[in-house]
């Protein structure tokens, strides 16, 4: 009885870790197969003509797979953000009148630095790295 | 006590799950003398399942538009990690599933396992078949390569040689007057929608008849192998003493499973492109007709029937005639005896019948 009890036991753990195995076997691929790809996938460098944004203007732009903005402020100054509101994840809006962002979610408000200015955002819009050369802007 | 007894325990003083193990599984006694070719229905229904899977997660990449469709298959193929298993499980497993098909439809034809009072199973199980061939001819023309066009453009126009209403029903199938962008909209539409469920909705259908009538005593190792229903009362066909489904019979589905997955696999791994000519690799051009285009292996004897009839309204008359005849067998069969070998018009029929089929199918593979 014994030895029945322990081969039964040996065969149940063999089936257990077979299936396993089979488990991961199909849950890799699967996992792989769904997975988004990622941000090193999708990032890649984004050129812009230097004429495409006017002073007090904005341009908004995908960049490594979300949504970017390039702004050139009054001054001739220019910045690039995450155009993503850090509160809950919507796109801000350019106000040109204003020079600032509005997020029309919750009405989160930025200054075309990035900070914020007043509503529920917990931080500044992410800024991005930009080089300028040869009339264009890269950025990435 | 251990949590999994106490789980099993609180279900069942609420739903009884103990009755319904006890009812269902272990003590849903199956004939002595039942052999492997019963599992082939598991198969099917692992396989069915496997196509549902791996076509739902193809959904999530495949764009059903004619600009785009050739190259959302590319990308599965190329681009996505692990595409080309899904997609290669699911264009395989279309074969294999039919394949396993035939098998359980000759195992039941040799066992005469379709007798009365099982005509209803079979004649369930026989609309399936033509709704296994049908979703597998929609499926053909989704990735829109030049097989998909030109094959489709052969087979619907088959049915233009009915006479009267031919021409039109080409058009109905079609969308438009020749294959094209509508034509892809309603076989995408058919194939992941409307026959996936006309066929779960008879899968039920059938093992719903399967479990009111009982599972059918093999003819073999018994001394009578004569039908023992008359007909007189609705009777559950019971084998007392036999072996229990679970866990005796499930293990010997799942090692059925395994074997045909083994198969299945192989062929997945060693030889994808098994049922793929040159022309699955070109995107359609509806201008260039490609030579020598021919239906999957298992339209082959039908493609072969219309090519040898000049009047195209004969070749499919008589495809008619056959299906019918095979839908109907159970009512034109009506012998009570169930052994293969003592049923020797019957045995001489469908032998002829089967090489008929495979040679006809060589010959249009060849022709």
């Amino acid at each position: 009885m014994e030895t029945d009890s322990s081969r039964r036991t040996f065969l149940g753990v063999c089936l257990g870790g077979l299936g396993i195995i089979a488990a991961a076997a199909v849950s890799w691929p699967l996992f792989r197969y769904l997975a988004p790809r990622s941000a090193s996938e999708t990032a890649g460098k984004v050129v812009i003509p230097d004429t495409d944004v006017r002073n007090g203007e904005a341009k908004f732009f995908e960049y490594a797979g979300s949504s970017a903005v390039l702004i050139r402020k009054k001054n001739g100054e220019l910045a690039a953000f995450s155009a993503v509101c850090t509160h809950l994840g919507c796109i801000v809006q350019w106000e040109k009148a204003k020079q600032g962002f509005l997020c029309p979610c919750h009405g989160g408000r930025y200054s075309a630095d990035g900070v914020v200015l007043a509503g529920p955002p917990p931080r500044p819009l992410k800024k991005l790295p930009f080089t300028v050369a040869g009339g264009n802007i890269t950025i990435g | 006590m251990s949590l999994i007894k106490k789980i099993v325990n609180w279900t069942d003083v609420r739903v009884g799950v103990r009755e319904v193990v006890e009812k269902e599984l272990t003590g849903y006694l199956l004939p002595r003398n039942i052999n492997s070719w019963y599992s082939m229905g598991s198969i099917l229904l692992f396989a069915f399942a496997l196509q549902v899977v791996t076509g739902m997660l193809l959904l999530i990449y495949y764009v059903p538009d004619a600009d785009k469709a050739f190259k959302s298959v590319s990308t599965i193929m190329n681009d996505v990690p692990y595409g080309w298993l899904i997609r290669m499980c699911h264009v395989v497993g279309s074969n294999m599933m039919m394949l396993a098909l035939l098998f359980h439809m000759l195992s039941v034809l040799f066992m005469g396992s379709y007798k009365k009072p099982r005509e209803l199973n079979w004649v369930t199980g026989f609309i399936l078949f033509t709704l296994v061939q049908a979703i597998s001819l929609t499926g053909y023309l989704l990735p829109w390569s030049q097989l998909s066009f030109w094959a489709t453009t052969v087979a619907t126009n088959s049915a233009s040689a009915i006479p009267v209403v031919g021409p039109y029903l080409v058009e109905l199938l079609r969308g438009s007057q020749l294959v094209g962008p509508p034509t892809l909209g309603r076989f995408f539409a058919l194939h992941v929608a409307v026959i996936p469920a006309v066929i779960a909705a008879l899968i039920g259908a059938h093992l719903f008849l399967l479990k009111r009538t009982g599972v059918s005593t093999p003819p073999f190792g018994v001394q009578d192998t004569g039908n023992q229903w008359q007909g007189e009362s609705y009777r559950y066909e019971d084998h007392p003493g036999g072996i229990p489904f679970f866990p005796d019979y499930a293990f010997e589905d799942m090692r059925s499973i395994a074997i045909y997955m083994a198969i299945f696999l192989a062929v997945v791994f060693f030889d994808p492109y098994l049922f793929f000519p040159t022309d699955a690799f070109l995107p359609a051009n509806p201008f260039a007709t490609p030579a020598h285009i021919k239906p999957e292996w298992y339209f082959l004897a039908n493609y072969q029937t219309l090519k040898l009839f000049p009047n195209e309204l004969i070749g499919l008359s008589l495809q008619a005639v056959a299906m019918t005849f095979l839908a109907l067998l159970p009512f034109i069969d009506r012998g009570r005896e169930r052994h293969p070998l003592k049923r020797r018009l019957f045995m001489t029929c469908s032998v002829a019948g089967l090489l008929l089929w495979i040679g006809l199918s060589i010959w249009g593979h060849f022709s």
